[in-house]
């Protein structure tokens, strides 16, 4: 039912029907948005939610219905989002395998966090992980994605990807659990 | 698995569910009797419950806008009207000095030459060592708004010829002609939006321009064609069609 008006919707835009794009856009681009805000940043996400949806405009032919449009997107702006980490120089891996060698995840056991999660405080920790762990994190436990797709996006192996995540989550709980001891302190 | 490191090294598969039945069972009695490893699954399973319901961002307006401003510039040109040979044609006005028409043609050429240079000029990339004062910038917006008066007025003028001369043309393409500059007063007004919420975008400047140059070329083309049609020569009109499809 989806894959029909998807393909309905796309030959209308290949048709160059007025609005039929901008409909696309209007659905898809605050979920686009979100993505790319959190894994380049407010300011950047701005310039490659252009390109996502200038570089979609240019593909549509080759969307054929086999995923939604949806899913179809969202690859599309994960691939664009995550070469332009790259082409900044960010290293989307670690080398090192072990928990060991990250001394600030490996902190996260001094301090809990304790209280409530503010999603701002969320974001802001979100925002000051290196790349590959805000990679892992974002596509994992904000947009649902599994391992093996991550993996798969990331150029590295699903062991590599659940290592990230797990690093990430714990950097996170270190931050917050700084944050919130702050905001106890004032 | 009996250590405190062992457990918290495996607590996040243990949270996601992928980790193997024995080592899984290790963890909850571990978790059992170890509040530091259970404070740390309490908390890594709020993180996630909290990431979760972190939603999709509102793009500010502008991004379609620019969006749909660059599209208009990759796309190809505004299809010229073609003409239509097996409809009947009504009868012609008494024609127009050809000369006239012509004055009013080169007239919006020479404006849109002496617009587009302007605005190019005032826009150029300042060379290395060029210093850019507060007063520069300001005439190079009063600039830009005499360069969109100039091709307001071109376009002013060469509507009222084509308006005063549609009636010249066949029906279905003066149709077709006002489907043309419908589109591109849509474009122009989507432009003009834009760069009130962002001035100094290159794009939506850009993009204006494009749709005031495609109106004035659509429009130059349609009064060419009138003229033809006054003239009664139909070779020339689809001769002007035919170039009008091309630029």
């Amino acid at each position: 039912m989806q894959a029909h008006a998807d393909l309905a919707l796309v030959a209308r835009c290949r048709a160059n029907e007025p609005g039929a794009f901008e409909q696309v856009y209007r659905t898809h681009a605050p979920r686009l948005f979100g993505l790319a805000s959190r894994l380049v940043g407010r300011t950047e996400a701005e310039d490659l939610l252009q390109e996502i949806f200038l570089t979609a405009h240019r593909k549509l032919d080759q969307f054929k219905g086999e995923s939604t449009l949806s899913t179809w997107l969202f690859r599309l702006a994960t691939n664009l989002c995550l070469d332009h980490l790259r082409s900044r120089g960010a290293r989307l891996t670690r080398m090192s395998e072990t928990i060991d060698d990250d001394p600030e995840a490996g902190r996260a056991a001094a301090g809990a966090i304790g209280g409530v999660i503010d999603r701002l405080d969320l974001e802001r920790a979100i925002a000051a992980l290196p790349p590959g762990y805000r990679a892992a994190f974002v596509l994992h436990d904000v947009e649902g994605l599994g391992h093996q797709e991550i993996a798969e996006a990331l150029g590295v192996s699903e062991g590599t990807s659940k290592s990230q995540l797990h690093r990430a989550r714990l950097r996170l709980r270190a931050a917050l659990a700084g944050s919130l001891s702050e905001s106890r302190g004032r | 698995m009996s250590s405190c490191d062992e457990v918290q090294r495996e607590l996040s598969r243990f949270l996601d569910g992928s980790l193997p039945a024995r080592e899984r069972a290790a963890v909850r009695a571990h978790l059992s009797g170890c509040a530091a490893c259970r404070g740390m699954h309490a908390d890594l399973l709020r993180l996630r419950g909290v990431a979760r319901t972190l939603g999709p961002v509102e793009p500010p307006d502008h991004v379609w806008l620019e969006i749909a401003g660059r599209i208009r510039l990759q796309e190809a040109p505004v299809a010229a009207p073609a003409p239509g040979p097996a409809r009947p044609v009504m009868p012609a006005p008494p024609p127009r000095p050809r000369a006239a028409l012509g004055q009013w043609i080169g007239l919006a050429a020479a404006l849109l030459l002496v617009t587009l240079g302007a605005y190019w000029f005032q826009n150029r990339t300042p060379a290395p060592g060029d210093v850019v004062a507060p007063t520069v910038v300001d005439s190079a917006t009063a600039e830009l708004n005499l360069a969109l008066e100039d091709y307001e007025r071109a376009i002013r003028e060469l509507e009222t010829l084509a308006v005063s001369g549609e009636s010249t043309i066949d029906p279905a393409l003066a149709e077709t002609i006002q489907g043309s500059l419908g589109a591109i007063d849509q474009a122009i007004a989507e432009s003009r939006t834009a760069l009130v919420t962002n001035p100094e975008s290159e794009p939506a400047r850009a993009s204006l321009f494009d749709a005031l140059s495609r109106k004035i070329t659509t429009l130059q083309t349609t009064v060419s064609l009138i003229n033809e049609m006054r003239q009664g020569d139909q070779e020339g009109a689809a001769r002007v069609a035919a170039q009008g499809k091309k630029s």
